[in-house]
């Protein structure tokens, strides 16, 4: 006989030790479920919440910040566009990762389940991304900005030659490089923890598909 | 209506628990484990409870989303402390049915089940619950013939496990 027919046999005569009752489902139904997708919409939100308001406190709250922006944005029109543009960027974020974690549902097949709860994670992931490219951008300018517009550098830098100046900036974006990339590193070991068995689930049912 | 809703789910789950408790005895091996994803599934199950349509039947679509918390939403329990062999206490057969060689075959083989992947797990559970593989096929997302093919190497792989 089948080794799977034997357990068949087996299958449905298992005993009901494990019975729960009618009282103990009701307390259930009133607990927090603790699955990936609460865990994914929770991160969504820090992660909104978090790049927001590092984009907009220093604006209110940082004079400094705002003289700088001054300096750098001689003309208004480009801050404004700037501004415009990453608002709406945040907007679309918003509206892309409502829409996506709408569209988990538990009750769809196991396949795509899986994709839409990637898809999401993807949405969260292209963000991160954006931030960073803007922190590394601006970062890179406001160091240069800050170099060249500080009375105190500038004259001591007067007499260096080119290659130092050169070598200067290299060193600059590197290290806005390495910091950017430890951000983003951390990113992926924390999505890679959390999603670890979904994804090593999803490349199991992919590999059926060849 | 909520309560009428709860009351109504509450009667459901409790007469077609067994369904989830199987699930959890496949992919858990201890008893709170067990538990945590029992309460999991149940939550699950309740929140796509108000978009349950009765055309498709209530034990049918708890193995969907049984399945679904299990294989993907489901993170493992952080209570690991009570690691006690569940084996013994949730198959346990009736003295009337004891017979030395079948137990320690079935022993071995619910062993060797839980050393398959949670996909393969997935399959096995389908099959041991009667499922014909157009219902396997659309439960998993994959297409008939793969859900064929993947079931029989699981046959074999367990053959494997169980004679090497």
């Amino acid at each position: 006989m089948d080794e799977l027919d034997l357990l068949k046999k087996d299958w449905n005569k298992t005993s009901n030790s494990t019975k729960i009752s009618a009282k103990e489902i009701y307390a259930m139904l009133h607990k927090k479920s603790s699955s990936i997708v609460k865990t994914l919409f929770y991160i969504s939100i820090a992660e909104l919440v978090f790049w927001t308001l590092l984009n907009v406190l220093p604006f209110f709250f940082s004079k400094t910040f705002n003289e700088q922006l001054d300096l750098v944005y001689t003309n208004k029109t480009v801050l404004v566009l700037i501004n415009i543009f990453s608002y709406s960027v945040i907007l679309l974020f918003v509206y892309l990762l409502f829409k996506s974690h709408k569209a988990i549902s538990v009750t769809d097949n196991a396949k795509k389940l899986m994709e839409s709860i990637i898809k999401t994670r993807k949405i969260i992931k292209y963000y991160v991304l954006y931030n960073l490219i803007v922190v590394f951008v601006s970062m890179v300018i406001g160091i240069y900005f800050g170099v060249n517009q500080t009375p105190e550098i500038t004259e001591k830098l007067e007499n260096a030659d080119d290659n130092f100046m050169l070598i200067m900036y290299a060193i600059e974006v590197a290290f806005v490089a390495a910091l950017v990339l430890c951000f983003w590193l951390f990113y992926k070991l924390l999505y890679g923890l959390l999603l670890k068995r979904l994804n090593r689930n999803y490349k199991e049912l992919k590999k059926l598909e060849v | 209506m909520n309560k009428e809703l709860e009351h109504s789910f509450v009667e459901l789950l409790e007469k077609h628990q067994n369904i989830v408790h199987k699930v959890c005895r496949l992919y858990t091996n201890n008893y709170d484990a067990h538990n945590d994803l029992f309460q999991e599934i149940t939550i699950q199950l309740w929140k796509a409870y108000p978009k349950f349509r009765g055309d498709a039947k209530f034990s049918t679509w708890m193995y969907r989303v049984g399945l679904n918390t299990a294989i993907t939403l489901y993170r493992k329990s952080k209570r690991t402390i009570n690691t006690q062999d569940f084996e013994g206490v949730a198959f346990k057969i009736k003295a009337e049915d004891y017979d030395d060689t079948e137990e320690q075959q079935l022993k071995v083989l619910y062993k060797a089940v839980h050393q398959l992947n949670d996909i393969e797990k997935a399959l096995v559970f389908l099959y041991l619950e009667d499922k014909d593989y157009r219902e396997i096929s659309e439960t998993l997302g994959i297409s008939e013939v793969n859900a064929r093919v993947k079931m029989n190497r699981i046959k074999t792989k367990l053959k494997t496990i169980l004679n090497p």
